[in-house]
């Protein structure tokens, strides 16, 4: 089984992250990146003792560079393409593209909600039966569907959304429509709830982002990872490799929703209220493709680089030009310059230039 | 040459980010946190324009309106500016956006959000930092039930408004000798329609009203017929409806189209309200009728509303309506608390709004104070009914400028 | 009984809406196998268009959709050769994804524009017009607006089938390459069935503001009942589009008073899983 497989079927990988050596590469960039993440909060510190030293008293620009928004966009980014790098194994390494990702990410952090809401208790309990149901759900869901072919499936999918978000505004035992709203508790990890500080929720998403990535790392280069692209490539062909494709798609597909719904929690730990549409909607599940085919769809480090852009860039153009709907005609623009500037996504942009180095 | 350019450049841009921008000059930065975008970008854009109205009050001299604070300029020798913010209607965008006004923009208190899901999580934001969060419209009666102290909200909650409605209807039946007994409820399925529907339940049941059909819709739909036929075939003597906007024009036009109405249709928030859609709707919309705080014929009542809704209607093109007045009159019951404090200490300007009373000419009755969890206890509203294009005050009678149109007139009787 | 023939002359008359909105739809989806995320901010362009022609014009939407239904044209044409020929040669995910940007731009810019404001259209020619039979109720906006759509889908489905222009596209839509070979310029018969797909959202935007306000928001919903409405009549078939916006229709006024109304759409999404489980490739699909 080649890496190489580019061009053929109905997506469009990126043909780079094959020889060991940009393996390696990309292995090294990564856990420096890890290190240099692990460290942020604690420089900004460093960088605000100094600048008190040199400037005193009311300055404080260093600080305010890495002030909670700051904070607060990071969190985003490593959130999103948390949630994008679990969707990228069902949609880009296994090329089933679903529209219906919020649905695992809802129930994610409904078993978060129920758990602290209803039941008074920590989160844990309800994030471990999230990421439980949101799986069986998604096996549920994906067995009949997975018969549909393009976009006869990517339809099933929207139409699976629109069917739970309606189901779950009427459902009493979970608040319908009035949502569940935090009460005040104990801040700290066992509660996973902290009311000023941003730094453990940086900690808590990076460690989250830091997980799936390694998942997904591991998926490439072992069987699993080499079933899922081959599956994606023709499910005919791997079946007569010998590989049993519904039983790669569905447990790909799984794996994807589990992991959704632990960012789902996360997502509701962070917000402290979830009512259907924040995370049940067609918009969310779009957050799911677009940050991944705009970073580079079947690729490792697609979802983050999708995210890095469009996060910062949706969050900053709402504060500038926030008020008559101008930061999202920005936000539509670019997305159409990107699509159509570089099909292969950011991801393929950054490969270009280091194959461009590699020659000089 | 080139490089020393360059380093006198950069050194020019260094100290560009690192020395403050201006020497003191007295601002106060409050922040505004509305949907700007999205479904309810309508009543969001019109709230700004309304706060945007009552700061330019009570920044520059007009001694032509009296309302406190007009007269001079500013509060305490501060200038109020505003940072807008969009909460596009979503509580998580809420929330973050709370947060970036508090930490980055350094707002001294946010006025927002129209949506109660949104002020809900956005104002747990402001008591955190102990900071105030001042809300006008957002009526979800449990948005002051969580003993918040930096919390304040002016409307009249769903609860006060279906006490109202069910004496209206009482009132109706003792006058008219009608009969009214059956109550039908149509709501949009969000946090909003839910509590409204909910209340009237509970309020119905007190006053021996039997709910006969109980209809929430998804917002934003393309067609209400089902919605429609459900009420016209279990046929409730009254409607007690909450939709806003679009919903309530499609509303109108499907019960117009059905050949159908109630005898009483009391509606509780935004769409009914909205002159422009009342005006657009024209006949149709005609002896429909609902809660208001304000509409332009309470100016007899309030001479000073005339001024300022000039000044509102430069903005926006229309006259106030119920929810974004009573922005404004957020605006300036905090401006009038910073006053009265005498500092912009938080602490102290909050325990203000707590203890003292506040004359607000905009208000309907005149005073605002606030209990303990932040509920405007003045806040009152009356029952206007859409007649001839305008709103009529018919209840309570004290207040009344017409008397009601009952039963509302069938279709084929109108012209 | 009455009630029950009610609920089912609704049904109907919503269903032609649907298939007016949709017929625009399958056309590309077929032809082209491009799903344009744009399509509901169409509806929504030409509904502001014939707003403001009767706003500013007297115009009635009675006449207006012929302006709407141009605009609507030359829109798709535009955002054709703008936007979408770019995405052919990628994968589909291409086209969606630019079209979804595309589609934010539509709807923020006419937020931009025109502001949030709900638009109502008073004092048109069939304003509060209805058919009374017994108990029976037969609103006449709607009912034009249904005949509208059977003309619509039958115009279309002639044109497909019984004329060259028809035949060339079903050629560029089985086979691009081949069709390019037999002298067919492709691109150009592309970018024609885009623009027509325009112009019958265009005309159903045009017809629409006789009952339905007009926000910035109102594509939305529409387009998602359109994509529905396509993928259960079978993608490029016409007719399986307009039996399936019939029955979308149906389902929805009947789950919406016999079952509960906001239930309806979970019916109507149900009944799509439901199909393509009997039939993967849609009603009329092959």
């Amino acid at each position: 089984m080649s890496d190489q497989s580019g061009a053929s079927g109905n997506l469009d990988p990126s043909p780079v992250s094959s020889s060991s050596y940009t393996k390696s590469v990309s292995d090294f960039i990564g856990i420096g990146l890890l290190l240099f993440l692990l460290v942020l909060p604690k420089l900004s510190v460093l960088f605000g003792a100094i600048e008190n030293y040199i400037f005193p008293a009311p300055y404080g620009r260093f600080q305010n560079l890495l002030s909670s928004n700051f904070l607060h966009v990071l969190i985003l980014i490593f959130l999103y393409s948390a949630m994008s790098q679990a969707w990228n194994i069902i949609g880009g390494y296994c090329g089933q593209i679903s529209f219906g990702h919020s649905v695992f990410f809802g129930i994610g952090a409904y078993g978060a909600g129920m758990s602290v809401v209803k039941y008074g208790m920590v989160p844990w309990p309800g994030v471990v039966a999230g990421a439980f149901a949101a799986s069986l759900i998604a096996l549920m869901i994906s067995y009949p569907c997975f018969k549909l072919r393009g976009h006869y499936f990517a339809i099933a999918t929207f139409a699976v959304v629109e069917i739970f978000n309606r189901m779950f505004m009427v459902w009493d035992w979970i608040n319908g429509a009035l949502g569940l709203d935090y009460p005040i508790i104990e801040e700290g990890w066992k509660q996973f709830i902290w009311y000023d500080s941003k730094v453990e929720y940086y900690y808590g998403a990076l460690a989250l982002m830091t997980l799936i990535f390694f998942i997904v790392r591991f998926l490439e280069t072992h069987r699993f990872g080499y079933y899922l692209r081959a599956v994606r490539e023709g499910a005919e062909i791997a079946e007569s490799l010998g590989v049993d494709s519904t039983r790669v798609k569905l447990s790909a597909m799984a794996l994807s929703a589990g992991i959704t719904a632990l960012c789902g929690s996360f997502f509701v730990q962070y917000n402290l209220r979830v009512d259907p549409p924040m995370v049940m909607s067609l918009d969310m599940s779009l957050n799911f493709v677009l940050i991944t085919v705009l970073g580079g769809i079947g690729t490792l480090w697609g979802p983050f680089l999708g995210a890095l852009v469009l996060i910062p860039l949706q969050e900053y153009t709402r504060a500038w030009w926030s008020g008559d709907g101008l930061d999202l005609i920005i936000f539509g623009f670019m997305i159409v310059i990107v699509v159509l500037k570089q099909p292969q996504g950011i991801q393929g942009i950054v490969s270009n230039m280091f194959k461009t180095k590699k020659r000089e | 040459m080139n490089n020393r350019c360059f380093w006198l450049f950069m050194f020019a841009f260094l100290f560009g980010i690192l020395l403050p921008v201006s020497a003191e000059e007295k601002i106060l930065k409050i922040g505004t946190l509305f949907p700007l975008t999205g479904s309810c970008a309508l009543a969001g854009q019109r709230c700004k324009a309304a706060v945007e109205t009552a700061v330019e009050i009570i920044n520059n001299k007009h001694p032509e309106i009296n309302v406190p604070l007009a007269a001079g300029e500013g509060v305490l020798g501060y200038k109020i500016q505003l940072v807008h913010a969009d909460s596009q209607g979503k509580p998580d965008v809420g929330k973050s956006e709370a947060e970036r006004l508090f930490d980055q923009e350094n707002v001294y208190a946010i006025i927002g959000c129209y949506n109660s899901a949104v002020t809900k999580p956005a104002s747990f934001v402001a008591e955190r930092k102990k900071k105030i969060f001042v809300a006008g419209c957002s009526s979800s009666a449990a948005l002051t039930e969580r003993k918040m102290h930096y919390f304040f909200r002016l409307a009249p909650n769903d609860r006060i408004e279906s006490k109202e409605f069910c004496d209206f209807v009482q009132w109706l039946n003792k006058n008219n000798s009608s009969n009214l007994k059956t109550l039908g409820l149509i709501y949009e399925n969000t946090e909003f329609g839910k509590h409204a529907a909910d209340e009237a339940k509970q309020i119905a049941s007190k006053y021996e009203m039997e709910v006969v059909v109980d209809v929430p819709f998804n917002p934003g739909a393309t067609n209400l017929n089902s919605e429609v036929t459900t009420l016209k075939d279990k046929n409730p003597d009254v409607i007690f409806g909450a939709c806003l906007g679009g919903d309530y024009t499609l509303f109108i036009g499907t019960v117009n189209q059905q050949n159908w109405l109630p005898k009483v249709a009391l509606n509780y928030c935004s769409g009914f309200q909205d002159p422009q859609i009342s005006k657009q709707l024209g006949e149709k919309g005609y002896y429909f009728a609902g809660a208001s705080g304000y509409s332009p014929d309470f100016v007899k009542i309030m001479p000073v509303a005339e001024a300022i809704e000039k000044l509102y209607k430069e903005k926006t093109g229309v006259p106030f309506d119920t929810d974004s007045i009573l922005e404004t009159v957020g605006m300036l019951v905090l401006g009038q608390a910073i006053e009265k404090a005498g500092t912009i200490d938080s602490e102290k300007v909050a325990e203000t709004l707590h203890k003292e009373e506040f004359v607000s000419p905009l208000s309907f009755g005149g005073k605002v104070t606030f209990d303990e969890q932040g509920q405007n206890n003045k806040a009152m509203s009356v029952v206007v009914q859409l007649q001839n294009g305008e709103y009529r005050r018919v209840y309570p009678p004290e207040y009344s400028t017409a008397s009601v149109t009952f039963p509302i007139p069938s279709w084929d009787k109108r012209k | 009984m009455n009630t029950f023939l009610q609920v089912t002359i609704d049904g109907i008359l919503n269903g032609m809406i649907y298939a007016l909105v949709a017929s625009g739809l399958s056309l590309t989806w077929g032809v082209m196998d491009v799903i344009n995320f744009a399509h509901g901010e169409f509806l929504m362009a030409a509904m502001y268009l014939t707003y403001w022609l009767a706003f500013y014009g007297g115009v009635d939407p009675l006449v207006a959709w012929v302006a709407a239904g141009l605009f609507g044209f030359m829109l798709g044409w535009l955002v054709f050769r703008l936007v979408v020929v770019h995405c052919l040669d990628k994968t589909p995910m291409a086209a969606l994804l630019a079209t979804f940007g595309l589609s934010m731009m539509l709807k923020n810019g006419c937020l931009y524009l025109f502001s949030p404001n709900y638009r109502v259209l008073s004092g048109t020619w069939l304003e509060g017009k209805k058919i009374i039979a017994g108990s029976l109720v037969i609103p006449l906006p709607q009912l034009v607006t249904s005949i509208f759509a059977l003309l619509m889908v039958s115009a279309l489905y002639l044109l497909l089938r019984k004329t060259r222009l028809g035949w060339a596209i079903q050629a560029t839509s089985m086979d691009r390459e081949a069709a390019e070979l037999m002298g067919i310029d492709t691109r150009w018969i592309l970018t024609l069935v885009f623009a027509l797909s325009g112009a019958c959202v265009g005309v159903a935007g045009g017809l629409m503001p006789m009952y339905l306000a007009v926000h910035p928001e109102v594509g939305s919903l529409f387009s998602l009942i359109a994509f529905l409405i396509v993928a259960m009549g079978g993608f490029g078939s016409m007719i399986g589009a307009f039996f399936a916006a019939l029955l979308i229709g149906l389902v929805e006024s009947y789950a919406g008073f016999y079952a509960a109304p906001v239930l309806k759409y979970v019916a109507v999404f149900s009944l799509y899983l439901v199909v393509v489980q009997w039939r993967p490739k849609g009603l009329f699909g092959w």
